[in-house]
């Protein structure tokens, strides 16, 4: 029997990211949870793997903030779903969260990317 | 905030629907319908988990558990209400005295002044007073020409206000038909607007009312509610002061009662003019009201300096101007007279209180906050004492899965309800004795507690929650589930290190005990003292009240004082009526340098020479009943007509007229204007106040000098004093109806309330003691009692095995008189400090008074003794067979 364990190329989300990755998600257009779900891990290629208990405590969090709203509805194979929709505060934070999440890659880049020898410093 | 949209069904609902779509999707990828729901739910995780996370990070379930908590607190609480009833109590009595005692300090030390940006006022006042002049204070009052000169300086101050009281007792006035009294003061136009005190009905003064003398009454709000029911019909009405009519035309903002401390002015007047309302309710000096008399420096002035300008550079600013103004009217200064200077003084706080009220304050403080420590302390030894015989429930607890966390929150829980039930009774208590205070210590301002004084109890409050909670904290953590199961009840309890820490609690409470003891052991006797200290007259039977009649010219006053004579000794049941203008035992006192045979006295260097002098009138030493040593006294043939007589007391004799006989000596005024010939010496006897040391004196007859005004009658009657007054009224009124008798007492009461503050003080350093006696009693019993059942199976061995009653008893009691030797030999140090301390406030006892250390160490001793014997001859009457089978 397959078990999660086995995924290793899957990595496990770090903290905070997870709200920006469905406020990015929602920014496409209102989705439910498991599609949300589905959609992260579709786009990033299979190497997130979304523990979905945490995702649905994470939207809570985030329609409590005010970021996102919910409503029930009907998805497109006939199940009731929860639908997700990005309010315009979280379309805020959502832009706020991207540019600093930008800053945060680009300098790990810089750092990671750097051949640099304790020998050789620059001033 | 607290209130989530989403139940929990909903929630549960949606991770329903996930499991669906998601089974629908592994289905479209080719999975069989059985295994596409199972692998949806692996995929998932634990759904519970999530439901429950979700539950926790709603607000309301923080509520719940807590509100759970306190009803299972309030459960345990229950079942053993001893302990809960004794902690309760204990902690409202330690916070009670403390929050009443620190509401006290805070109204009179504390509290600012209840005007706008009280930060920015300042009394003007004087280094000293120019030469020639007569003061009410050396320093804080000042001439009218002085306050004129001030008030027109415009730059460094932005305004400035003048008071003065209408009487240094009570005026007389009517509202309606009967005549009363009130405190009441003159104001200048700028007073309300100048301190900032808002008028929320009707309106203040203004500088044209200063200027006109306008006919104006301001009351407090506190007198408006008083006497007035809070009327609002009042404003327009007519209020007479001294028989002056004045028109009612605002009410002072609440709160409000006057700038001087401890006081409460019930109404003000803008400044007069007129011989009826001149300041402090004298008479005429050579036809002149302080208005027109640059030598009577009688104002208190205030000012608010400008905003920008610092105390320094107004000062700096105005020194010349108030220098020059010192001098109006009373020619250059003389040769070497150092000039006055002036200064301000912080009027944020009520000025003087701080030396009246200070000191006792802030020992009766520090003793308060011993008494709260004690019972502190008291509750954590009950607490501790309570929880280590929980230890087997706390196991057993632990054992059945309960977590340390929900066991901590337990204690803090059960700490948390103490602590409310015991501030919530403490403020009640805190009410009422603050009342109490007030009315013993005569502070008429309110005292009712504030934002101060509820952050100061919260904050002991919150600190006394935070120690039972940590308390207790050692032995929930020293529990583990084992050993419930594994020890017994006789042997789990048995934890040498948690009974020393009771012993060092019980042994410092026992030496705080000794220096409450002693502090109030010493007060008190301070109070005996001052209460039977001989006052050399006889003060049974008599009976003195004030009188201010309107007063025309000197000779009709002569006749009028001695009409009220002749009608007042002609009432039946008395036996003789005297007058005095300064009333003895009532703090005030005139006093001055005296000539003695046409110059001031020589005295030995450094030594005073200044003499008390009051103006009196016949048959005064015999009503009062202070024996006449040599000569007589006056006698109603002395008259303005007659030679001028006088008469010194025996201090007086003996420092200036030394080895002569003093009879027919002259002495007089310090400028010479005003001489008396010696026709009498008296007995030294009390004048100002009970703790007074006999002082020179010289007294004036009435009738031969040239100032009448306002006096005080002093009658011997027969029975009881206070039954003469109605008659006596209906005589006094007979000359003028709107005359009320101001201050009516007997002479005995008088003479008390200048000790009065002494007698409240070691009242109040009494009950603490007391308090913190009982306190520790309690304390001692308990933990004894405690810790002898603890015991009680170890007793059963010894007894079983042939120990002695006897020697049980002595077995638990050699333990409680250690602790009481260490404490009392910590405690004597303690209290010597402590006296040292005290040694301002004590009369006619030593700090170091072997009595009351005595009696300190007895007291204690014997409730210590008394706290263990009735635990120990319970143990020891223990039967063994019983004893063991508690196991």
């Amino acid at each position: 029997m397959p078990t999660q364990e086995n995924n290793d190329d899957r990595i496990a989300l770090l903290q905070g990211t997870l709200d920006l990755l469905i406020l990015k998600t929602l920014a496409l257009g209102p989705c439910h949870g498991q599609g949300v779900a589905r959609l992260i891990q579709r786009q990033s290629e299979e190497v997130f793997f979304v523990d979905h208990g945490s995702l649905y405590l994470a939207l809570q969090r985030l329609e409590d903030k005010d970021w996102i709203s919910a409503q029930w509805g009907v998805s497109e194979n006939n199940r009731k779903a929860r639908f997700y929709t990005l309010t315009p505060k979280g379309r805020k934070q959502l832009v706020e969260k991207t540019s600093e999440w930008r800053r945060l890659a680009r300098a790990m880049g810089l750092i990671l990317d750097n051949s640099f020898s304790p020998t050789r410093e620059e001033a | 905030m607290f209130n989530r949209k989403r139940s929990q069904q909903d929630f549960a609902e949606e991770i329903k629907s996930h499991l669906e779509l998601e089974a629908d999707e592994l289905k479209r990828e080719g999975l069989s319908d059985e295994e596409a729901r199972r692998q949806a739910r692996r995929e998932f995780g634990n759904v519970r988990v999530a439901q429950e996370r979700f539950y926790l990070n709603d607000r309301w379930a923080f509520f719940h558990k807590t509100l759970r908590d306190l009803r299972f607190a309030f459960r345990s609480l229950r079942q053993s209400p001893g302990f809960a009833i004794t902690a309760i109590l204990t902690l409202a009595l330690g916070m009670g005295a403390n929050t009443a005692v620190f509401s006290v300090m805070n109204a009179v030390l504390l509290r600012s002044l209840p005007v706008f940006e009280p930060n920015r006022l300042v009394h003007i006042e004087t280094s000293n007073p120019p030469r020639g002049t007569g003061t009410v204070d050396t320093h804080q009052t000042l001439s009218y020409p002085v306050y004129d000169a001030m008030r027109r300086q415009t730059g460094a101050l932005s305004a400035v206000m003048a008071y003065v009281p209408l009487s240094n007792t009570k005026v007389a006035v009517r509202y309606g038909a009967e005549p009363e009294v009130a405190e009441g003061e003159m104001v200048s136009g700028a007073f309300f607007s100048g301190l900032g005190v808002n008028l929320p009905l009707g309106r203040g003064f203004s500088s044209q009312d200063e200027t006109d003398h306008a006919p104006l009454a301001v009351l407090s709000s506190n007198y408006w509610t008083r006497r007035f029911a809070r009327d609002p019909a009042v404003l327009g009405k007519t209020l007479y002061v001294n028989g002056v009519p004045m028109t009612i035309v605002g009410i002072s903002a609440k709160g409000f009662e006057g700038v001087e401390p401890g006081g409460s002015t019930d109404f003000w007047i803008p400044l007069q003019n007129v011989p009826a309302l001149n300041a402090w309710g004298n008479p005429l000096q050579d036809g002149k009201t302080y208005i027109a008399n640059p030598t009577w420096w009688c104002l208190r002035v205030m000012a608010r300096l400008a905003p920008g300008v610092t105390r320094s550079q107004a000062a700096a600013q105005l020194q010349p101007v108030f220098q020059s103004a010192a001098y109006i009217g009373l020619g250059s200064p003389m040769e070497g007279e150092k000039p006055p200077v002036l200064n301000f003084a912080d009027a944020t706080n009520f000025p003087g209180s701080d030396q009246e009220y200070g000191k006792p304050l802030r020992i009766l403080m520090a003793m308060v906050g011993l008494v709260l420590l004690i019972a502190l302390t008291n509750v954590v030894m009950l607490l501790m004492a309570r929880n280590a015989t929980r230890q087997r429930e706390f196991s057993l607890r632990l054992a059945l899965g309960a977590g340390r966390g929900a066991l901590l929150r337990l204690l803090f829980m059960e700490s948390l309800l103490l602590v409310t039930a015991g501030g919530a009774l403490a403020w009640a208590f805190a009410e009422a004795a603050t009342r109490i205070l007030g009315q013993w210590a005569q502070i008429e301002s309110s005292l009712a507690p504030d934002r101060t004084v509820l952050l100061f109890t919260l904050a002991a409050l919150a600190l006394a929650g935070l120690l039972f909670g940590l308390a207790p904290l050692r032995v929930a953590l020293v529990g583990n589930a084992e050993l419930a199961l594994k020890t017994s009840a006789a042997t789990s309890n048995s934890d040498a290190g948690k009974s020393r820490t009771g012993r060092i609690i019980v042994t410092l409470q026992l030496a705080m005990c000794v220096v409450l003891l002693v502090a109030g052991g010493l007060l008190i006797r301070t109070m005996r003292n001052l209460e039977n200290t001989p006052l050399g007259m006889d003060v049974n039977g008599l009976v003195v009240f004030g009188v201010n009649p309107k007063i025309p010219s000197i000779p009709e006053g002569y006749v009028l004082y001695a009409n009220l004579l002749g009608r007042l000794r002609a009432m039946p049941g008395v036996e003789s009526v005297t007058l005095m203008e300064e009333r003895i035992g009532s703090w005030w006192s005139d006093n001055s340098d005296m000539r003695v045979d046409g110059r001031l006295p020589d005295v030995a260097d450094g030594a005073s020479r200044t003499v008390r002098s009051n103006v009196i009138g016949s048959d005064f030493f015999r009503t009062l009943g202070v024996p006449i040593l040599s000569g007589r006294e006056f006698a109603d043939s002395d008259t303005v007509n007659a030679p001028r007589v006088g008469i010194v007391n025996e201090e007086f004799a003996n420092r200036f007229l030394p080895n002569t006989n003093p009879l027919g000596h002259t002495i007089g005024t310090d400028d010479g204007r005003f001489t008396m010939t010696i026709v009498g010496v008296v007995k030294d006897h009390k004048y100002r106040s009970i703790d007074e040391e006999p002082i020179p004196m010289a007294w004036w007859n009435y009738a031969q000098i040239p100032y009448v005004g306002g006096m005080s009658v002093e009658m011997r009657v027969h029975g009881e004093p206070l039954a003469i007054l109605p008659s006596a009224r209906k005589v006094v009124q007979q000359f003028d109806p709107n005359l009320p008798l101001i201050k009516p007492m007997t002479q005995r009461d008088q003479f008390d309330t200048t000790i009065s503050q002494q007698i409240l003080f070691a009242r109040l350093a009494g009950c603490f003691g007391f308090l913190a006696v009982l306190l520790v009693a309690t304390g001692l019993y308990g933990t004894l009692a405690y810790r002898v059942s603890m015991r009680t199976a170890e007793i059963g061995v010894r007894m079983a095995v042939g120990a002695r009653r006897g020697q049980v008893v002595w077995m638990i009691l050699q333990d409680s008189l250690l602790l009481t030797a260490i404490g009392v030999a910590l405690g004597i140090p303690l209290a010597m400090l402590v006296g040292r301390a005290l040694t301002a406030s004590l009369y006619g006892v030593k700090p170091m008074d072997a009595v009351s250390y005595f009696l300190a160490v007895a007291g204690v001793c014997t409730v210590a003794l008394a706290a263990s014997i009735i635990p120990a001859t319970r143990a020891a009457s223990v039967d063994p067979l019983k004893a063991l089978r508690t196991e």
